[in-house]
């Protein structure tokens, strides 16, 4: 790596942190643990940026590397299956207890409580954490749905099924505050 | 197109990420359907008066100034590495002293993953793990329809270690490519094998990375199963080398003929 790629690697990664930061914080969900991940990815990162195209974006090419790096830090971790943020099954227990017909779409009614960004933000962390991932890759970070399923491994059509129950559910607890929160503790958030 | 259907592409609309046909048999529907605009609307409104408006949170000042020092060390542990490489001439006292300051780089560079669990356990997961994700296609090679020595001769232009790869001594033997790559955060060069259609991964591991897989004591290979993959792995003229596949001692075709004798395979395995 020659000095100048050094200088846009340092100006890259500073440019993007609070991002970097915030997808390892929304994988790992501790800060401390966020932080080890982000330095891992940044370590390969570092060492694979003379192979990186400057004409792609930095902030999908280091997501990824910091999603592989979390994914191998599971396996590590639990020397066997590879769990997904959140998982596959956890995803499917949402489905079982939250069928899609039963919830509201309509966003009206949290238009007119006049929520808070804060509360939308307190509401997206609420989220099991392979529905949170996808909302916080669209709706915070603004990645295309292409994008978002290359980063997350995942087929596009996961994607945009995580995207609408995520979505879905972030505005039944906008609605429904505290029921909301009272199933997630129970049914939705167990063993994630 | 019904109430449901429509209902279920709102989202993928509003992202402006529904294909041309399926937006326009949407917009269709919208524009008989008083109902279904309605929620298009608001949608919209709710993107407008929150979506839009999210942004990451600051990341705290204490990992921003963390952050950047260690990308600093990154690219002065790079620097010295590099500066060693070019001293390569030099004469061998001077070039040993240069390994050292190889060896110091690295470590500052690698991180903890190797410090804290430098087992070869962990070693044998991290092979199994990249040799899973060259398989599925997850790491696409650097270079392919090369010879191995086209490859050789490539990596060595790229890699601060010595990279040599035995020439394809079997019919069977096919040789895809390979890449750069990392086992837990070291550079290693990852080629990928087939035979008999069956996969092979070797990866060519820096010497100074090596030496902590705690190896150094004979035997200076081992050979064992992990998670259900045969790994082989050893150290040659100052390098290590490590063999992942399904085929057991058949991957040994990678760098032997046929005819070699290699008793210790068969003799030696240990499974973890």
């Amino acid at each position: 790596m020659s000095p100048n790629e050094g200088a846009d690697f340092h100006r890259l990664t500073l440019d993007h942190l609070d991002s970097l930061y915030n997808y390892a914080r929304v994988l790992t969900r501790k800060p401390e643990d966020a932080e080890d991940l982000l330095h891992e990815a940044l370590a390969r990162a570092f060492r694979a940026f003379r192979r990186f195209d400057p004409l792609l974006s930095y902030k999908a090419w280091m997501f990824t590397i910091i999603k592989n790096a979390h994914i191998d830090h599971q396996r590590r971790r639990r020397n066997g299956a590879v769990e997904d943020s959140g998982g596959e099954w956890a995803v499917e227990a949402l489905s079982a207890e939250s069928p899609l017909s039963s919830i509201p779409l309509a966003p009206d009614d949290i238009l007119l409580r006049q929520e808070t960004i804060g509360q939308v933000r307190d509401a997206i962390r609420r989220l099991p954490p392979a529905l949170q991932e996808v909302v916080e890759l669209r709706d915070i970070e603004g990645f295309s749905y292409q994008e978002i399923a290359r980063i997350v491994d995942r087929p596009l059509g996961t994607v945009m099924s995580r995207l609408y129950r995520g979505r879905n559910l972030l505005r039944t607890y906008l609605v429904e505050p505290q029921r909301a929160g009272h199933r997630g503790a129970r049914g939705l958030t167990d063993g994630l | 197109m019904d109430c449901n259907a429509a209902k279920s592409r709102f989202f993928a609309y509003v992202d402006g990420e529904l294909a041309r046909e399926a937006e326009a048999e949407l917009e269709a529907h919208l524009a008989d359907c008083p109902a279904c605009r309605r929620l298009v609307d608001l949608e919209l409104a709710f993107r407008e008066a929150y979506v839009e408006r999210l942004r990451p949170e600051p990341a705290p000042e204490r990992v921003r100034e963390r952050v950047a020092i260690l990308v600093r060390e990154l690219a002065d542990a790079r620097g010295r590495a590099r500066r060693s490489r070019w001293a390569k001439p030099l004469a061998r006292a001077a070039a040993a002293a240069l390994l050292l300051t190889v060896g110091i780089a690295a470590g500052v560079a690698i991180d903890s993953w190797w410090e804290r669990r430098n087992s070869l356990a962990v070693f044998a997961q991290a092979a199994v793990d990249q040799h899973q994700k060259l398989v599925r296609g997850l790491l696409p090679p650097d270079i392919q329809g090369v010879s191995p020595q086209g490859a050789e001769e490539w990596f060595r232009r790229r890699l601060p270690f010595n990279i040599s790869l035995p020439p394809l001594r079997d019919e069977s033997l096919r040789f895809l490519g390979g890449r750069i790559s990392h086992l837990g955060s070291v550079e290693v060069a990852a080629l990928e094998y087939q035979i008999d259609s069956k996969h092979v991964s070797l990866f060519i591991i820096p010497d100074e990375s090596y030496e902590r897989l705690r190896l150094k004591e004979k035997p200076k290979f081992k050979v064992m199963n992990h998670r259900g993959y045969d790994l082989i792995i050893w150290r040659s003229h100052g390098t290590g080398y490590a063999l992942v596949s399904e085929i057991g001692s058949r991957s040994c075709l990678v760098c032997h003929s046929p005819e070699d004798k290699l008793e210790f395979v068969t003799d030696a395995a240990a499974h973890l």
